[in-house]
């Protein structure tokens, strides 16, 4: 194992009676990093959470902490804490005792408590709250109270469950700014649970993609933006153009009618494929200078681009995100660079998708 | 306007309010300054406050109704919180207070048939060679029998609040690290006290009054105030004295709503 | 594992109270099968003291009076109290709300003793005559807060802009109530109905108070049969009503696990991960 690591799931499974949420998980989890567990509910995101916080047991597989099997060892007994959806804050105790639960528990004089606690407030910006019910916090304040409870007690990972998710918009991008810097600045592991992708890109080293109790891919937000694995994690993440093709050669890909140069390689000659192509590397040009020509359907403006849907002459969507307008029902045309294009495979797993990378990127970075 | 059909439909809650739960009880305030001749009369309140015996009677009601409250609270609050913990709480939950279902009559009387002189349990202590003993009509029968009674009204509200408590807090507090005695100390039990407030009062307030246990199962040997009254308003026809220790009754009542009613300090959500 | 033997504990306590609940039950269900005439020293089996129960005309007459009784005053009681409750949702002003509440919990609260008492006061200032009637009015009295609270929190759990939605859609006032209101607060006034027959059923001390001209319920017969000493015939009625209360209640269970069932059905639909949240403390 490396030195580095700090939680390694080895084939965990979990099931629920005739549910099976997880099926056979293996990651490893290093220190000092934020990661970001990302997809929709019911993906099993929580349950690894709950799994690392020994709320529930595997199924099968091992968990590892530290280097040692902690399949067995209660809550209480792991150096994890947990930020909850709900927050779970203790609604008979105020601010001040609900920091100093754990502390408490672990029998901390007076005088260490007191000042530990106020630590904490400084650190969330809490001062001066510390005598408060817990019914007389906001939604933001609350969530501050959640965190550093957890933190008080000097965690060596941070679990965090969709903790933004009962935050306004505004308080949403703010408590991301907020969360990043304090990981940072603290240099402990976060593992955050969400199923908003925004929020996924912005904030971590490392996400994971969940869908139906596996990882579909792992990586850091550009890789996972730039090349998506399958369909699903390209709608998934971000708004993207996907269109069937066909693989020609290596870095020759047929889409739309036409055949194009790209940065992929290592399918069969003539493979199906998927491709896409994000909408804000799509430039609008006239048709004579594009690479594909499209008539525009229909256009929304969304503020900070307009939104523009236009169809190709084989009948694929293509969306456009474009600071300048368009005429709907003109023929215009659309121009992009051979790095704009990620040519997916079907059906392809993370490891081969790994492996078929590895062959062929130190040709491809000389094109 | 559109609203009058829903006035109208109304009206019969309103009558019910103002006739049997308000005039009602300004009938026994104003029984209560009536002597057994119906004259006008104070005394029927110096008397409660200066006789011995009904201060005496006061206080040993008191007395049984803190002890059958106590045992009942400790028999039930274990049996609570280990049924929220079952698989099929409910099933069992309603097994345990289905015998609420029967009357109390009836469970009285099967009481008079095994602490009978010749019951089962006199069996058992002639068996074991302590003896046949007079167990009916004695004081410890009477708690007995009480307690057995009372304990599903304090099973189901203190049942109810621990189920109340949501999951994440017993997630949270085994996160920060308490063991489950810990989590029970300081989360569970906590949280739950609002149930044992509703299970004392569901409990302490029937059991001043009871007044068909005393005479069957205690033979008259413990009066409380439920007995009182009864024996005022149904044998001795003295309505005033009755309605006294009725008055008494109510704001001992009231009182104890009072004390051990929820706190309401910041409970806006 | 400690867990697992702590809880082995658990369930024998468990044992112990369902078995001290029962037991006194069990006993007379017991004895309602000896021959021996006593409840002790049980010496043959026999079904005479049901069929004395059958014979028995004013006891069969005094059963059925008991049913009718609880019956029908639980049936004005739930009508009372549903309009009541829908009344009392729809106070605008807080205060009064709360007032009103406050008063609907006083018969809750009260002891049986002081009911029947200023019951019994009441009729007597008004000329009234103690019997069937009174009894009936003094049951429908104490019965409708239950249902009051039963059909509240059903009103509160309803969502208001169907009402609005009904009035859009061109619904007055009656159609909202008898389409909308009362449909969607159906499981309240089952549940009121239920309370209020189990009140009137289980009621001693207001009856006692109240009852006269002959009249009487099951529980007061039993009361006075009791005192006179102990007759297996009891025990006999004791067992018929106490199958009639498991019917009751164990129908009543089925009936509401049906309609959660529903209930969970529909909610299920609407968000099918919900299981992912399902976090089981050790």
């Amino acid at each position: 194992m490396a030195e580095n690591t700090i939680i390694r799931f080895e084939d965990v499974s979990k099931r629920y009676d005739e549910m099976e949420v997880l099926k056979s998980v293996s990651f490893d989890i290093e220190r000092g990093k934020f990661y970001t567990l990302l997809g929709p509910s019911g993906c099993g995101k929580t349950t690894i959470l709950n799994l690392i916080a020994g709320f529930t047991d595997a199924t099968n597989g091992d968990i590892l902490i530290d280097g040692k099997k902690v399949n067995d060892v209660p809550p209480n007994k792991r150096k994890v804490n947990t930020v909850f959806q709900d927050y779970a804050l203790f609604p008979h105790m105020n601010v001040f005792e609900n920091i100093a639960f754990g502390l408490r528990i672990k029998k901390m004089n007076q005088k260490t408590i007191e000042q530990k606690v106020s630590e904490a407030l400084r650190m969330m910006r809490l001062e001066g709250y510390a005598n408060r019910d817990i019914s007389e916090m906001s939604g933001g304040q609350r969530q501050r109270v959640a965190i550093a409870r957890a933190l008080v007690n000097e965690p060596d990972v941070l679990l965090l469950d969709e903790p933004l998710s009962a935050l306004d918009l505004k308080l949403r991008t703010e408590m991301q700014y907020e969360l990043r810097e304090l990981q940072q600045r603290l240099g402990i592991t976060f593992i955050f649970v969400t199923h908003d992708q925004e929020e996924a890109l912005a904030m971590s080293d490392e996400i994971f993609v969940m869908k139906e109790g596996e990882i579909v891919q792992s990586g850091t937000p550009v890789d996972i933006y730039d090349e998506p694995i399958n369909r699903y994690v390209a709608d998934f993440i971000g708004e993207s153009n996907i269109v069937e093709g066909t693989m020609v050669e290596d870095y020759r890909v047929a889409f739309g009618g036409k055949v194009f140069e790209c940065v992929d390689g290592g399918m069969r000659p003539n493979e199906r494929v998927e491709v896409v192509v994000r909408p804000e590397d799509l430039i609008l040009t006239s048709p004579g200078r594009g690479n594909l020509v499209v008539k525009i359907d229909t256009q929304l403006f969304r503020g900070v681009h307009y939104e523009i849907i236009g169809y190709d002459e084989e009948g694929n969507e293509w969306m456009v995100h474009s600071t300048r307008r368009a005429i709907v029902g003109e023929q215009v045309g659309l121009s992009f660079e051979p790095q704009d294009i990620h040519v997916m495979r079907f059906d392809e797993t993370e490891e081969e998708f790994d492996a078929r990378i590895e062959t062929y990127t130190e040709e491809g970075e000389r094109v | 306007m559109t609203k009058k059909p829903k006035v109208f439909l109304f009206v019969p809650y309103l009558l019910w309010l103002a006739l049997f739960v308000i005039i009602p009880l300004f009938l026994i305030l104003y029984q209560s300054f009536f002597d057994i001749h119906g004259q006008f009369t104070f005394g029927n309140i110096v008397e409660y406050f200066t006789s011995g015996t009904y201060l005496s009677m006061t206080l040993s009601s008191f007395f049984y109704a803190f002890l059958i409250t106590l045992v009942t609270l400790v028999i039930s609050y274990p049996a609570a919180y280990l049924l929220t913990r079952l698989k099929r709480k409910q099933l069992w939950m309603l097994l345990l207070i289905l015998p609420t279902w029967i009357n109390v009559l009836l469970k009285a009387y099967a009481f008079i048939g095994i602490f009978s002189q010749s019951g089962s349990v006199n069996d058992f202590l002639a068996f074991i060679g302590v003896g046949r003993q007079q167990i009916l009509f004695t004081d410890a029968s009477f708690l007995l029998v009480a307690t057995y009674i009372e304990i599903p009204f304090m099973l189901l509200p203190i049942y109810n609040a621990i189920e109340e408590i949501h999951p994440s807090y017993v997630s949270a507090s085994r996160d920060l690290g308490a063991s489950q005695w810990e989590t029970f100390r300081r989360v569970i039990f906590p949280l739950s006290l609002s149930g044992v407030r509703s299970g004392v009062q569901a409990v302490f307030i029937p059991s001043l009054s009871l007044f068909m246990l005393t005479r069957l199962i205690a033979g008259n040997r413990v009066i409380t105030l439920g007995t009182a009254i009864e024996q005022h308003f149904l044998v001795t026809q003295n309505w005033g004295m009755g309605s006294t220790i009725g008055v008494v009754l109510i704001i001992i009542m009231v009182l104890i709503m009072l004390l051990t009613g929820e706190r309401k300090k910041g409970a806006a959500k | 594992m400690m867990e697992k033997r702590s809880f082995k504990w658990a369930n024998l306590y468990l044992v112990f109270v369902f078995l001290l609940l029962y037991a006194p039950i069990a006993y007379l269900i017991y004895y309602s099968f000896n021959a021996g005439g006593t409840m002790n020293s049980f010496t043959g089996f026999t079904w005479e003291h049901y069929q004395a129960v059958f014979e028995d005309t004013r006891l069969i007459r005094i059963a059925l009076d008991t049913l009718k009784l609880a019956l029908s005053s639980a049936l004005a009681a739930t009508i009372i109290g549903t309009f009541g409750a829908i009344g009392i949702y729809y106070v605008k002003k807080r205060r009064t709300r709360n007032t009103l509440l406050s008063f609907n919990n006083i018969l809750l609260v009260s002891p049986d003793v002081i009911i029947g008492a200023s019951l019994l006061i009441l009729f007597t200032m008004v000329g009234f005559q103690l019997g069937f009637t009174s009894v009936f009015l003094a049951h429908i009295a104490f019965s409708i807060p239950i249902v009051v609270l039963m059909v509240l929190p059903r009103l509160q759990e309803m969502n208001d802009s169907m009402v609005t939605a009904a009035r859009d859609l061109g619904a007055n006032s009656f159609q909202v109530l008898s389409r909308i209101i009362l449909p969607s607060i159906t499981p309240g006034i089952l549940a009121g109905y239920f309370m209020a027959f189990t009140y009137s059923l289980d009621d001693f001390a207001v009856t006692f108070f109240v009852t006269g001209g002959g009249f009487s319920t099951l529980s007061v017969e039993i009361y006075s049969r009791a005192r006179q000493g102990v007759s297996l015939e009891i025990n006999a009625l004791s067992t018929i009503l106490f199958l009639f209360a498991l019917g009751l209640v164990v129908g009543y269970y089925f009936i509401q696990q049906g309609l959660e069932k529903n209930k969970r059905k529909r909610t299920a639909v609407k968000d099918p991960t919900n299981h992912e949240k399902a976090v089981s403390p050790r």
